[in-house]
Order: structure tokens, then C-alpha cells, then sequence
């Protein structure tokens, strides 16, 4: 059973290998050469399991206690080479928390799914660390997050107006990634992961590419893709806006240096702010008010857009597009048989079948694609609202749901290094 | 000083990272694109291989492309793989160059980007979101409209209007390929040549023979090796979905029956029958019927060996004397039809029977004897999870599904056209399925999901023996004493008919651009497919009851008096080569990979180079 649950999990690899294999059809060897039978070694998936969770834990407690207690970014530095180097380039990026929402949005809609415990883990256990204290995951348990702080090398601040905008990006993402797992179509976090391919040293070379195009982005500022991707960050993010514990850049007074600020790389630290908008009162709330009114129609109008392009989107399922296939070539037999139809015959599958397959996939399209697109106009609407939101700030803050735990503004501020200054001479003070 | 080396290599790697990721651009798209084992070349070879197989040479020159091809790709692939490694080693010594350079700047504190008003930012903000979402819902909203049904339908009726307007305003001269030139392009022999180039076939069968017993010797030694299932299915008369196409390829075009030639195997059928071949996975299934008994038939296709025999015995109304019957209809006329899993056979007595591929009864009834003065001769019909029989006769006339499963009735259409020996066939209009069938005075398409009516066109008149061909959501229908028309799919609306060439047995077969019919006198003609102009006829001074099949390309026909005929399948009706057999044949062979199995009036036989 275990077996099969990790199967499951390890489905888009498989999927990938089979690609692989069949790029070309077998020589013809009149030698009497008899083709090997394909094997696969079975890896023994529960020990490792079990070592997976525990390293997931003792890095993310390690980030914590950097965080919390030693407030310094030198262990989380190390918990990131770690990451990398297990999560990432050991184990291949195999399970990655970022993915496994996949899967457990699948077993929930699913019943026939089993989703592996080793994965639900991956899911849950970073979400009650992010509830507890803040995005930890992120800081440097995260392979993706990890590479991309190690590769930083200066960090040049994009617009924060251009930023904030983006920030919906990875819910839009978040709600094709469930779309397409819903539907059993594919999981697309997987398949178009920018960083699996070079941790796996092999792959896709477009999305390896891509990758690489954003490690590059990533020398020159901070977490391009925790930032203006990750579906699993933002989800986090939510968490961490309420978290128990909240770290603070200082336990002593702020001195408004602006150091902490310009060290951000991923500007999570907002500068104090008169709130000074030119703007009534009034005009204000209207806005707010006009905002909230429009927030079922914007969710309206993107179920309606996303049921209309259902259809499209459907074409990604293999069913789908079998179907077309077939019924293309049934049409027009002269043209060259594609493998797939090839396939589809040899299997003794007819297109009744075929067709009922592919409307049942359509139907679930409708259903998924509607709520994908009530998710997405609700996360405009609400961007939208908290965009319209006033508020003064008199020192320097964090936005947790920003802040992936990093620790560099500890490291800047100079309150902390008076403060550590004191520790070393005082142990007593040592927070 | 140091800080001087970290900025050069850091530009250096920079400038050659650069470059290296255009180059491996530029190969990914290149290899990406790479059919390496279609180039035109391997193509035009393959083609001449498949018109002559025993050429060794050209087989050998063919591998030699083949091998070279893979090797280039994979050493193309290879140079990526190579590539990107070093192109991450040099991101790797770029990053460590420049952390390096900046190790002592780092803490300067930048310059805002933004002037610093959070609300302007804001606003800011909420103009790109709102700007931003717009656009991508206008945009997804025309992709939407534009993949829409409505849109497509649309776009088709404009285009076949312009496509009309230009056959109308322009005449293209079609470049005329002489016959002499396409028979040298194949490497095909003539029937006027066939004497000529017997002793030199001769030969060659003897060295085949030579070397096939050399082979022989090997294999024994090395163990029988387990021949390749073929993946082509050829479910019933004329097919799949009974259209006459098949996606068969490598169909042998030189073979000799009383030489043996090229035969893998030949035999005899128990009982006659004037019903057509199917094939599916290894099994060949016929049927043949006599007074004393209705017999289902399984061959293997490798050994020509019977598998099993199943009876039609049992039956409750089932008749106990024989219906009168024609002796050009017989018991048996019928095709039998399956899905890979299971295999019907119908006979003039209204029996049914199905079984799964060991030969197994599933189920059996009687439709009820059907009233015909020649004898019921529809063929059966595998949709889905149903089989599907036309059963036009003189007095109770209907339409039926029944379940494949255990043979329940799932939808049933009362039909008021006189007896008819067609066929249905199943076609795609705007990618749905209709099922066609053919009557006096109708031709009718059904939706065969539910039986429902979809569009009825009266167009035929007689007796009603050929059955319907589509192709590009055109329906097509032939018979003496009427007219070829063709039928628009998606309403029903005829398009053109003509009264040129009839066929009185044989089915017509339709291509993109054209229709070929034969007629029972000896004439195959060719018609466009869009206009039904007569393009080319050829009067091979013949009968014609089987009906021809397009595959590999080519057009393929035998006449009642055992000789293949093979035509271009370009509307020109260009003989590229003719293979008596000496057996008369009425039925329409069936094909796969590399096969064709051919009953004739006394045998059943599989034609293959494999």
C-alpha cells in the first residue's frame, strides 16, 4: 500500500520517464537481439519517508529557534545549504511541500486518491509552523526559497506599485494548479517547477531554462519566485499575517535607521508613514464601499470567464485530447496516424467509450474552472480592498505575510549589534 | 586590486554565460523541432521499400539512414545536456565573483525606487491590478468566443464559401504526372509487363525462399521469436466504422497466391459466405452458414490456423427451415463485426450471436426472420458498447442497438423503407458521431448514442445493396437507378449528385477530395469530392462486387473475377499494378499492418511480406 501511495506521488516523474522512452520506436535488430524487460527498482520509499519528515522538522525548528531565540541569520545560512543540498540535490525536490498541495486538494475531492502521509506532512507541518511563528518554512527549509537566497547577491528593489500588483500572481496560480489537479489532468506545479530540473541535474530544458532564467533574476533580487509564484508561499503568507508568535526586527527601541528596510529581499519592511493621502475621509470609504459591492462581481465575472474557457482549458487532459485526436483522424484517415491514436486502437478502446471519458472531463472543467474563477476574482476583490486600506505607521514594521523569516535585517540593525555587543559583555542581557 | 579580478571574471563569465545560453537556445529549438527519422530522404526510401520489399540494398541504405539519424540526434542532445552543465558551472563562478565584488557594498543603503508615499503606491497598485485583470479577462474572453462552437461553425461556412468562390473564379492546372513516371516512382510492374518480369520474380522467390529457410534454420537455433501483434484493427465490413479506410501501412503490392508469394498462409472456410473479413489484435473473424448450420469463425492471423468455431445453434425463434434465399445473397452475406473484445455475426435467419475473443457465447437471439426475397445481407456495426444492425426488410423494417454485453435492446427506430442490403456506417460531422444508413427512398443519419434523427435526405431509389461513405463532414451515397449524391452532415442539405457512374453491390469510398465508385459492369470512376465532377474513370473490363478500400495511400479493389487492382488514390485513377488471383472474390478484404486477408470464394488467405 505505501508503495502505491509514493507511486502516486511520484506519478509526473513517471510520466516523464515514459515520454522519455518512447521519443523514438525500437530499431529493428535482424540479429535476433531480444529487447531487455523494463525494471524498475522499487526504493524503499517508508525509510525515507521517515527520514524526509525528520530533517523537515529539525531544519524548521532550527530556523525557529535562529529566528526566536538567537536572532541571527548564521543558522539559517546553514539550514540553507543543508536544504539545498538534501532536499533539493539529494532527494531531487521530491516531496516538496509547494506540490503537495496537489495532492491534498486532490484526496479531498477524491475519494479514490490516497494521498501518502509523508506528503500530507509536507503539506500540514510547515502551515502549523507558519501558524505558530511565521513563514520559518520559507527562510531556508525551502530548497527553492534557499537556492534563490544563496545566489543573492545585491538586491535591486523592484517598484513597490509594480510588486504589490504581482502579488496575486501565485493565487491565480494556486488556482489553475487545483483546476488541472482537480480534474486529474496534470499537477502543474510539478511539471513546470523552475528548480526540479536543476536539482535533478536533467529534464524538460525549456522549464530547466526557465529556472535558470530566474536564479539569474535572483542575483539581483531577492526570491523572485517566492514572491511572484509560489502558490504554496501565498497560502503561508495567510498564516503568518496571524501567526501566534510574531519576530520583530528589534527588541530594543527603533532608531528609523532605514538600514533594516533597504536590507529586505523581499521588501517585507515597511517605513513609517504620516498617512498623509490628500484624500477626504469620505472619498475613502466610498471607495472601500464601491470596492466591496463590486466583490461578487468581479467573483461572478471570473466563474462566468473561466466556465466559458472551460473548454480550452479541458484540452490540456490527455483524455481530451485523445478524443480530438481520434476523432480528427477519423475524419480525414488519409493523414499519418499519431502514436497516441496508434495507442488508442491497439488498446481495443472504441470512441463511445472515448467520448463519454472525455464529457465526464469536460464536466468536471465546468465545475472546477467556476470555482477557480470565484477564487481568483475574490483574491482581486480583496487585493483590492486592502489596497484601499489607510494606515499611518510610526516605526519601521514587518508584513508577515511578506517576510520569509530570513534574518537579514536583524544582522543590519544596529540596535541588535549594541544589543549583542551587551550580550557578549553581559550574558545576562542575552534575550 | 582583488576587488579589479572579481568585476573581470565576473564579466567574463557573464559575457560567456550570455553566449553559451544563446547558443543552447538555439540547439534546444533545433532539437526540439527534430523529426530525425522523417526526413524526406528516409520517406521517399521507405516509400520505394514498401513498393518493393525484396530490394536489400535499399534496406540496407535505409538502416544506415536510420542509424545515422538516431546518432545525430542523441549527439545533438548530448552537446545539450553538456552544455548546460557548464552553462550552470559558469552561473555558479559568476555568482561567486560578484558576491565577492559586492561583499563590502552591501550594506549602502539603496536609494528608494519609489518616491515614498505609500498611498501613491497604492493607487498605484490598484490601477496595474485592475488594468492588468482586465486585460487578461478580455483576453481569455476572446480566446473563449474564438474557440467556440458558434465562432468555428462560422468560420467553416466563410471558408468553404471563399474555397468555393476559388474553384469557381480560378482554374489551377494540376501538373500531370505521367503513368509511366508514377510506375517508376513506385518500382511497380504492369499487368501488360507481369509476363515479362515473371522469370525475374520467379528468381526472386526462389532466393526469398532460400533465405527465408536460412532464417528458419536461425531461429530455430535461437528459439521462435513471438511475431508483433499487429495494432491496426480492421472491425468490420469496409473497416472501421465501416468508412473503407484503414491506417494500415507496409501493405504488400507484390505478391503471387498460386506461387505463394508473399502468403503468409492460406485456407479453407467451413461454410460459405459472402461476408467480408475483420480483424482485430491476432484474431480474423468470417462467418458461413448452410442449411445445417450458422458457424462464427476465428483465425489466427500468423498461422491462418482456426482458433475456434462457435455455432448459432439454440436459438429460441430462431427458424427451423432455411429462409429462401438468392444464391448471390446466401445465408451468410453479412460481415461480422467486433471491438477487440467481443465479435458479432448475424445470418439471413435473423440469428445473432456475439461471443468474446475465446470463442465463448455471451449472448444469442433471433431478430425475427427477416422478410427479404434476397436474403438479409446488412452487415453489423460496433458503436461503443453497442452493436448496431440495419434490418430494412419487406414488412417490419427497423434500426437496433443492443447491448454488446448480453445483447438487450438500448434504442430501437422503426424505419418504413422497402428492404435494403446496406450497410451502416458511422461518421464524423464537427467531430460528432452520426450513424448513416442507406434506404429507398432515404438516406437517414441517426444519432447512434440514442437512436435519434438527426437529418433525412430522399435521394435513392431501387435496390439499395451499396452503403454510404463520408469523409470531411460529407456524407456520400451511391446506387443503381439513382444517383451518387452527396450530403452536407452538419444539416443535411445536398450538395451535388450525379448520375454518371452507379455501383449496383460495390460501396463507394471517399477521400478529403474525392469519391471513387465501381460500378458492377467494370468501371471505376472518380468524382470531386466537393463539386462531383467525373475526373477519371478507367473501364478494366471487369465485374465489381467487392467494394473498394483506401489504405497505405492507394486505392485497392478486387473485381468478382479475383484480380487487385491498385490505383494512386490523387483522383486520377493512375493503375499502379494488378495481381490476378484466379479465385473469384466477392468480399472486401480487410487490412492491418503489413496484412491483408482476402476471402474468396474458396479460400481465406493473408497476404505479407512480415
Amino acid at each position: 500500500m505505501k508503495r502505491f501511495l509514493t507511486s502516486l506521488g511520484l506519478l509526473p516523474l513517471a510520466g516523464f520517464l515514459a515520454g522519455a522512452v518512447d521519443r523514438f520506436p525500437r530499431p529493428d535488430f535482424e540479429s535476433g537481439y531480444q529487447y531487455p524487460e523494463y525494471s524498475y527498482a522499487v526504493p524503499n520509499e517508508m525509510l525515507w519517508d521517515i527520514i524526509d519528515v525528520s530533517v523537515l522538522l529539525i531544519l524548521l525548528g532550527i530556523v525557529t529557534w535562529a529566528l526566536f531565540k538567537k536572532r541571527t541569520k548564521g543558522p539559517i545560512l546553514a539550514v540553507s545549504i543543508v536544504s539545498v543540498g538534501y532536499f533539493g540535490f539529494f532527494r531531487g525536490g521530491c516531496v516538496c511541500s509547494i506540490g503537495s498541495i496537489q495532492n491534498v486538494a486532490l484526496a479531498f475531492a477524491d475519494p479514490s486518491y490516497s494521498l501518502p502521509i509523508a506528503v500530507f506532512l509536507f503539506f500540514i507541518i510547515p502551515i502549523v509552523f507558519a501558524f505558530l511563528f511565521g513563514r520559518v518554512f520559507c527562510a531556508g527549509v525551502c530548497p527553492f526559497g534557499a537556492l534563490q537566497d544563496l545566489v543573492n547577491v545585491k538586491n535591486y528593489r523592484l517598484s513597490r506599485a509594480v510588486t504589490g500588483a504581482l502579488s496575486i500572481i501565485p493565487w491565480i496560480y494556486l488556482a489553475f494548479a487545483l483546476l488541472y489537479a482537480l480534474t486529474r489532468t496534470r499537477f502543474i506545479i510539478c511539471k513546470f517547477d523552475p528548480f526540479i530540473g536543476i536539482f535533478r541535474m536533467g529534464g524538460d530544458i525549456g522549464v530547466i531554462g526557465f529556472g535558470i532564467l530566474l536564479l539569474l533574476m535572483s542575483v539581483f533580487t531577492g526570491r523572485p519566485f517566492c514572491r511572484f509564484l509560489c502558490p504554496y508561499g501565498a497560502i503561508l503568507g495567510l498564516f503568518s499575517r496571524v501567526s501566534v508568535f510574531k519576530a520583530e526586527i528589534t527588541p530594543k527601541k527603533c532608531i528609523s535607521c532605514d538600514l533594516c528596510h533597504d536590507s529586505c529581499p523581499v521588501d517585507a519592511i515597511k517605513a513609517p508613514y504620516g498617512n498623509k493621502t490628500g484624500e477626504t475621509p469620505v472619498e475613502g470609504v466610498k471607495r472601500i464601499v464601491v470596492y466591496m459591492a463590486v466583490l461578487p462581481v468581479l467573483m461572478l465575472a471570473g466563474a462566468l470567464i473561466m466556465r466559458w474557457s472551460s473548454p480550452d482549458l479541458a484540452r490540456a487532459n490527455s483524455e481530451v485530447r485523445l478524443y480530438e485526436m481520434v476523432t480528427a483522424y477519423e475524419a480525414a484517415m488519409d493523414a499519418e496516424m499519431e502514436p497516441e491514436v496508434e495507442a488508442f486502437y491497439s488498446q481495443g478502446r472504441n470512441l463511445g467509450e472515448l467520448e463519454a471519458s472525455k464529457d465526464a472531463v469536460l464536466r468536471s472543467f465546468r465545475l472546477y474552472s467556476t470555482l477557480a474563477g470565484i477564487l481568483i476574482g475574490l483574491v482581486i476583490g480583496l487585493k483590492l480592498l486592502e489596497m484601499s486600506l489607510k494606515r499611518g505607521r510610526k516605526e519601521y514594521e514587518i508584513d508577515y505575510a511578506s517576510c520569509v523569516g530570513c534574518a537579514k535585517c536583524f544582522d543590519y540593525c544596529p540596535q541588535n549589534k549594541a544589543l549583542a555587543k551587551a550580550s557578549v559583555q553581559n550574558p545576562e542581557t542575552d534575550r | 586590486m582583488n576587488k579589479k579580478i572579481y568585476r573581470n571574471v565576473a564579466a567574463v563569465t557573464a559575457i560567456f554565460a550570455i553566449t553559451l545560453s544563446i547558443m543552447l537556445a538555439t540547439n534546444y529549438f533545433q532539437v526540439r523541432k527534430a523529426t530525425p527519422l522523417q526526413t524526406e530522404v528516409a520517406e521517399t526510401l521507405k516509400e520505394l521499400n514498401d513498393m518493393n520489399s525484396e530490394n536489400p540494398q535499399l534496406q540496407e541504405q535505409i538502416r544506415q539512414l536510420d542509424l545515422l539519424s538516431r546518432k545525430a540526434y542523441f549527439i545533438g542532445e548530448n552537446h545539450l545536456k553538456t552544455g548546460i552543465y557548464l552553462l550552470l558551472a559558469m552561473i555558479g563562478v559568476l555568482i561567486a565573483a560578484l558576491r565577492l565584488y559586492f561583499n563590502d557594498v552591501k550594506n549602502i543603503p539603496d536609494k528608494d525606487l519609489d518616491p515614498f508615499d505609500d498611498w501613491l503606491l497604492k493607487s498605484k497598485s490598484r490601477g496595474y491590478i485592475l488594468w492588468g485583470s482586465g486585460a487578461v479577462a478580455a483576453t481569455a474572453l476572446v480566446l473563449a468566443f474564438l474557440s467556440s462552437p458558434y465562432y468555428t461553425s462560422f468560420k467553416q461556412k466563410k471558408d468553404k464559401a471563399a474555397s468555393e468562390e476559388m474553384v469557381a473564379e480560378a482554374v489551377v492546372p494540376e501538373e500531370e504526372l505521367s503513368t509511366e513516371d508514377e510506375y517508376a516512382l513506385a518500382g511497380i510492374t504492369r499487368e501488360e509487363d507481369t509476363s515479362a518480369a515473371a522469370d525475374t520474380t520467379a528468381t526472386e522467390a526462389t532466393e526469398a525462399k532460400e533465405g527465408e529457410a536460412a532464417a528458419a534454420d536461425s531461429t530455430a537455433e535461437a528459439g521462435p521469436a513471438e511475431p508483433e501483434i499487429p495494432k491496426v484493427t480492421h472491425n468490420g465490413f469496409r473497416g472501421n466504422n465501416s468508412n473503407g479506410q484503414s491506417s494500415a501501412r507496409n501493405i504488400p503490392t507484390s505478391w503471387n497466391l498460386s506461387a505463394g508469394t508473399n502468403i503468409a498462409w492460406k485456407t479453407s472456410i467451413p461454410k460459405p459466405g459472402y461476408n467480408s473479413p475483420a480483424i482485430s489484435g491476432r484474431n480474423v473473424f468470417v462467418s458461413g452458414a448452410d442449411a445445417e448450420a450458422r458457424e462464427l469463425y476465428c483465425y489466427d492471423i500468423f498461422t491462418g490456423e482456426m482458433k475456434w468455431k462457435l455455432a448459432a445453434s439454440g436459438i429460441p425463434g430462431s427458424p427451423s427451415t432455411m429462409p429462401a434465399v438468392n444464391a448471390d445473397t446466401g445465408l451468410s452475406a453479412s460481415s461480422v463485426a467486433t471491438n477487440g473484445q467481443q465479435v458479432c455475426a448475424i445470418f439471413a435467419t435473423g440469428d445473432i450471436i456475439c461471443a468474446d475473443m475465446d470463442g465463448n457465447k455471451l449472448w444469442a437471439k433471433n431478430l425475427g426472420v427477416p422478410d427479404n426475397h434476397y436474403g438479409f445481407a446488412s452487415s453489423l456495426l460496433i458503436y461503443g458498447s453497442e452493436v448496431i444492425v440495419q434490418y430494412d426488410n419487406d414488412s417490419n423494417g427497423r434500426i437496433i442497438a443492443l447491448n454488446l454485453s448480453n445483447g438487450n435492446q438500448r434504442w430501437m427506430k422503426e424505419r418504413t423503407e422497402k428492404a435494403t442490403w446496406s450497410s451502416p456506417t458511422i461518421a464524423y460531422v464537427d467531430r460528432k458521431a452520426q450513424l448513416i444508413v442507406m434506404g429507398n427512398p432515404n438516406i437517414t443519419a441517426y444519432d447512434p448514442n440514442n437512436g435519434d434523427l438527426i437529418w433525412k435526405v430522399d435521394c435513392m431509389s431501387g435496390e439499395v445493396g451499396a452503403s454510404p461513405a463520408a469523409s470531411n463532414g460529407k456524407i456520400f451515397g451511391a446506387n443503381e437507378y439513382a444517383a451518387l449524391v452527396a450530403i452536407n452532415g452538419t444539416d443535411g442539405a445536398l450538395l451535388w449528385q450525379s448520375n454518371e457512374y452507379l455501383p449496383e453491390v460495390s460501396s463507394p469510398v471517399a477521400s478529403r477530395d474525392w469519391v471513387y465508385v465501381a460500378t458492377s459492369y467494370g468501371v471505376l470512376a472518380s468524382f470531386n469530392a466537393e463539386t462531383g465532377e467525373l475526373v477519371a474513370e478507367q473501364d478494366l473490363g471487369c465485374q465489381f462486387y467487392s467494394s473498394p478500400m483506401i489504405v497505405d495511400g492507394k486505392l485497392f479493389i478486387f473485381s468478382i473475377e479475383g484480380t487487385l487492382y491498385m490505383f494512386s488514390n490523387n483522383g486520377q485513377l493512375t493503375l499502379l499494378g494488378s495481381i490476378p488471383t484466379g479465385e473469384n472474390t466477392y468480399a472486401t478484404p480487410a487490412f492491418t499492418d503489413g496484412r491483408m486477408v482476402v476471402r474468396s470464394q474458396n479460400s481465406l488467405y493473408c497476404v505479407s511480406s512480415l
